[in-house]
């Protein structure tokens, strides 16, 4: 369970001071898909940051299963995102130099897994994403979509509690990103872990199940769930 | 983060940017190679002088003079000296205090050192050689039976065996001039023939009544006799030419005598004088069994300088050293500035790979990680570097000990660059660290990096 409680976020100093986050609440079982909705600028992309302890807001709570990430020392909050979060960016920022295997192992060699338990995880993450047969192809080779692949098996590969995906279709084709979609349900489905989906695309929020709509660093309003 | 897996991913990234990981450890490997280079010369230098010593000097040999100041380095001026009867001046202007005949009688009595031989001064007016009447001047020694010499023509005493009263030995460049001068016509021709040597006594101040006495006597004439210089003639068999040998310690360019005869010479020539049996220095060995280091302690709690052949060594070792040091410093200065080179460019990667670091944060990877793997990046660098120069070093030493030892006659089978594992090792080791150092900063600013600013895509 993810929970928000009055966080706000301020950017600036004195006279410039710009409120990215304005007292957000709101809670998010464990298990959902979740669509963060809101325009560019409109603060979402800061409530990501947030809500995987990447940002720190001034005020408020962000508390993951029972406990405050916000009182979390670096340490704890590193390991935290590296045993529990797994990410999926718009530019999928995979390194081009390396190979399918080792971007998919870098969040296991950070988690400190040991190398025979990386390998069969490694092999079982591309499984699922379908990309067994690039196993040894640098990453630079690959397509747009298998680029987004790769980055979900990145993401996946450390059996997190909660995926975060920042616009994951937002540089595909429909095609393709329609298959991103459809694998990326399936995961949240399947594995049992939370889907947060950041987005200005009212078709993806409308296949999840609870929809979190922000405007000007507040909620605006929330959409299905419990909230 | 797992340390093997930090260094595996540096090396990996290095790989990645191979012209310019290239590049920067060229950097290094200039100064590696010279460093590497130092290394080997001195050793070579080291071992050589070794084998100089160790071939030429009786280990037993101490060498004794009364003044300290023969011995330091900046040998010139002594300053104000305390006045003796005893001082002399050396053969380079410089007053020492010298050892008196009371000195070397105290050696002679000793009963742990054997053939105490006093360094004599003999001077020579002129030299004629047989079958020619043309007048040379040359120094005269005596024979040092303590190193080895190498005959060209004739035969030499065995090592530790002094010359025959009449007996003299000339350097086979003296044969040469010789030649030159038409003397003789080849240098073999020389053994077996005789040398004269014109010696002249000191003029001594005659007392009035000598002079009245000789007045008397002989008139006018007898008087001039009574001031004029008396000379004596020494005739001595040439009985071989030696050559100066490429492990030789030092290039005697004298005739060579006996020491006997070179007393008997310089007796003549200071009769009378302040010099007379004032000697600047005395050899003499330890006994067989007996330390000289034991020898050389006692005779210095009495007030003597002494050196043994192990003192020569360390001062040949000491002038290496130095030399050594020059070289070495070229390399670190080269370091230095390969150094910068290694900031530059974990700092222009740390730029490029911002992403990259911002993704590796994201992924809970720790700050004190991210900085570890540029640091191993640049001890990657160093590694290749000291590697690269090492390796060059080896094959240019290698190509060149030949020509070098050609070119210095240094005598077959020596080698001046002399590569030993150890060092290099420790060089390497060293440039890894220098290169860790240097990528601290970069490494640095890599930790600090917020993910999020290094993540929003533009």
């Amino acid at each position: 369970m993810i929970e928000l409680i009055g966080v706000t976020k301020t950017y600036g100093k004195k006279q410039s001071t710009f409120k990215a986050l304005d007292n957000i609440n709101f809670t998010i079982p464990d298990g959902a898909s979740v669509a963060i909705v809101g325009k560019s600028g409109s603060g979402k992309s800061t409530l990501m940051h947030v809500m995987s302890g990447l940002d720190r807001p001034e005020q408020g709570q962000v508390v993951i299963d029972g406990v405050d990430i916000l009182k979390l020392k670096v340490k704890a909050v590193d390991m935290f995102r590296s045993k529990k979060i797994g990410f999926i960016f718009q530019a999928f920022f995979v390194q081009a130099n390396e190979t399918t295997y080792e971007n998919v192992a870098l969040p296991l060699e950070i988690a400190n897994v040991s190398a025979g338990e990386r390998r069969r995880r490694v092999i079982e993450a591309l499984r699922t994403v379908e990309l067994t047969d690039k196993v040894k192809e640098k990453a630079r080779n690959l397509s747009g979509g298998q680029k987004q692949r790769l980055a979900i098996a990145r993401a996946i590969v450390n059996s997190p509690r909660i995926l975060f995906a920042d616009e994951p279709t937002g540089n595909l084709d429909t095609q393709t990103g329609e298959t991103i979609e459809s694998l990326l349900f399936g995961l949240n489905k399947n594995g049992g872990s939370t889907l947060v989906i950041v987005t200005h695309d009212e078709e993806l929020a409308a296949k999840c199940d609870m929809k979190i709509y922000i405007k000007d660093g507040q909620v605006d309003r929330v959409v299905g769930g419990e909230g | 983060m797992k340390t093997l897996d930090i260094i595996r991913r540096a090396g990996r990234s290095l790989r990645n940017a191979k012209t310019r990981t290239i590049l920067t450890s060229l950097a290094i490997a200039v100064g590696a190679f010279t460093i590497a280079i130092s290394l080997a010369a001195g050793e070579g230098a080291r071992q050589y002088a070794n084998k100089l010593i160790g071939s030429n000097v009786n280990p037993q040999v101490l060498f004794v003079v009364k003044d300290q100041a023969l011995f330091q380095a900046g040998v010139g001026q002594t300053g104000l000296t305390v006045y003796s009867e005893d001082n002399g001046t050396t053969p380079r202007g410089i007053t020492i205090q010298q050892l008196t005949q009371a000195d070397i009688d105290k050696f002679t009595a000793r009963t742990d050192v054997q053939n105490v031989t006093p360094v004599y001064n003999p001077q020579l007016k002129y030299v004629t050689f047989e079958g020619s009447d043309k007048k040379f001047s040359g120094e005269v020694t005596s024979y040092d039976t303590t190193i080895i010499n190498n005959a060209t023509f004739g035969t030499l005493p065995k090592l530790g065996t002094q010359l025959g009263l009449d007996e003299v030995v000339l350097p086979t460049t003296f044969a040469d001039t010789l030649v030159e001068q038409k003397v003789i016509t080849q240098p073999q021709a020389l053994i077996g023939k005789n040398v004269s040597m014109t010696i002249s006594a000191a003029t001594v101040q005659p007392t009035v009544d000598e002079i009245t006495a000789a007045f008397t006597t002989g008139g006018q004439v007898a008087v001039v006799a009574l001031t004029k210089p008396k000379t004596k003639v020494i005739t001595l068999k040439i009985v071989a030419l030696t050559k100066q040998s490429a492990t030789a310690l030092t290039g005697t360019n004298a005739f060579q005598i006996s020491s006997e005869q070179a007393r008997i010479i310089a007796e003549y020539t200071t009769k009378g004088t302040s010099a007379y049996q004032k000697y600047p220095g005395v050899t003499m060995l330890a006994k067989p069994g007996i330390d000289p280091a034991a020898v050389k302690a006692d005779l210095k709690a009495q007030g003597y300088a002494p050196q043994t052949a192990k003192d020569l060594q360390s001062l040949i070792f000491t002038i290496v050293n130095t030399l050594q040091g020059i070289v070495l410093g070229f390399g670190v200065i080269a370091l230095i500035a390969s150094v910068f080179g290694i900031v530059n460019t974990q700092y222009i990667s740390v730029l490029e790979r911002t992403r990259e670091i911002g993704l590796m944060k994201a992924l809970g990877m720790r700050g004190r990680h991210v900085s570890r793997l540029f640091q191993f990046e640049a001890a990657w660098i160093g590694f290749l570097g000291g590697t690269i120069g090492a390796i060059i070093a080896v094959i240019v030493g290698t190509l060149l000990n030949p020509v070098i030892t050609k070119a210095l006659d240094l005598g077959d089978g020596t080698s001046l660059l002399i590569f030993q594992p150890i060092p290099i090792i420790l060089m390497i080791a060293g440039l890894m660290l220098i290169a860790m150092l240097a990528g601290y900063f970069p490494a640095l600013k890599a930790s600090k990096l917020d993910p999020i600013e290094a993540l929003r895509t533009e």
